[in-house]
């Protein structure tokens, strides 16, 4: 019996030992001091191969998130509120990042969830609005979908029936075919993630987002990345 | 000549009461602002801060602005982990309460401009609100204030 105690307890500290040390760089020990973000598990830092195309109608897949910081969000450009202050909140993001003497300043990357509106040519107007440095990514439904899922973000379309009631579809729902036409708005999730230069997804900073937060913890993580 | 001060004052005294509930001076607007948006965005947010001194309860119904396709009554609320944009049928304002349209919660949606208006422009919204009353008001377009973490009030 005490055998069994024992080696229950070894597998509970090997598990432990396992948990904390996952990481070669073991950002865990950043916990405590992080205000904003939280840093993603081992396995879920790795992205699926995908290629989007970017506002200027370049190719956009995981070499663009390499060599380089970046800072990933999720938008649609018939978001009258959220998106617009996410973007908003990324240029000032930017300028607080350049103020506070920071490293590294990374590249702002906006992905649409809605391709079928927000095409390469809407997007590049729209996010230069913003920053004239933003990059807006659009591309293919479905390899969008899958990085969505692959970033464990979510999104759904809200229509009115002809009746003016409204249903919901999932992603992988077919749209009728007057959507386009009488319109729709996305419910999403609004996290923006942190890409470290070797194409993985290091943190996320869930919502709301104090920017102020945001800039310590960034200058933080790329501190410990770069030691 | 007392009887006629008398009257004069009674009058003054009534007009004082009466005053404060005049549907005119009933619902009262402040800092009514359209966010500047990209000169392709088909959707805007506009926001205001709307004070309602009477004693009843009272309901903005609807927005109207010429030029544009829709507008919607909406607010922002975070659930099952998403930002969701929930049209609303109407707004409360409280007896004697105020409701804060801002980013993040209650706005108004403005959809498909004909024209994307630019900052410094003021674009006129139509408020109706439930007591039978209508407030043409000049929304100023302009940027955002960092409002989401900002301490001042």
């Amino acid at each position: 019996m005490m055998y069994k105690k024992v080696i229950a307890v070894v597998v509970v500290l090997a598990a432990i030992l396992f948990y904390t040390l996952d990481s070669d760089k073991n950002y865990r020990v950043l916990k405590p001091q992080l205000k904003a973000s939280i840093i993603s598990h081992e396995s879920d830092r790795v992205l699926p191969s995908f290629s989007l195309i970017d506002h200027n109608n370049h190719r956009f897949d995981n070499d663009n998130l390499k060599g380089d910081w970046t800072l990933l969000l999720f938008i649609y450009t018939h978001c009258p509120d959220v998106c617009p202050t996410e973007l908003a909140n990324m240029s000032l993001l930017k300028a607080t990042l350049a103020n506070n003497d920071s490293i590294v300043v990374p590249n702002i990357v906006a992905i649409t969830f809605d391709p079928l509106r927000d095409t390469p040519e809407a997007l590049k107007t729209y996010v230069a609005h913003f920053d004239e440095d933003f990059l807006g990514v659009s591309g293919d439904q479905k390899t969008i979908n899958q990085l969505v899922k692959s970033f464990h973000a979510y999104y759904e379309k809200v229509l009115k029936d002809k009746h003016g009631k409204e249903f919901i579809l999932q992603a992988k729902d077919p749209l009728p075919d007057y959507a386009l036409e009488e319109g729709y708005i996305i419910n999403h999730t609004a996290q923006i993630y942190l890409i470290s230069p070797d194409g993985k997804k290091l943190a996320e900073f869930p919502t709301p987002h104090n920017i102020i937060n945001m800039a310590d913890d960034i200058d933080l993580i790329i501190k410990h990345y770069q030691k | 000549m007392k009887k006629i001060a008398s009257i004069f004052m009674s009058f003054l005294l009534l007009g004082f009461i009466v005053t404060p509930a005049h549907a005119d001076l009933g619902i009262q607007v402040d800092d009514p602002w359209v966010r500047t948006a990209p000169p392709n965005a088909p959707a805007l947010g506009a926001f205001v801060k709307i004070y309602n001194h009477t004693n009843q309860d009272v309901k903005l119904l609807s927005a109207h602005a010429d030029g544009y396709k829709d507008v919607q009554l909406h607010r922002t609320v975070e659930a099952d982990g998403m930002m969701k944009m929930v049209e609303q049928a109407f707004m409360p304002i409280p007896a004697q309460g105020s409701l804060h349209l801002k980013p993040g919660s209650w706005h108004v949606m403005l959809i498909n401009p004909d024209t994307v208006p630019k900052k410094g422009d003021t674009v006129m919204i139509t408020l109706t609100f439930d007591n039978n009353t209508s407030q043409v008001v000049g929304f100023k377009v302009r940027k955002g204030k960092m409002m989401m973490h900002h301490k001042m009030h």
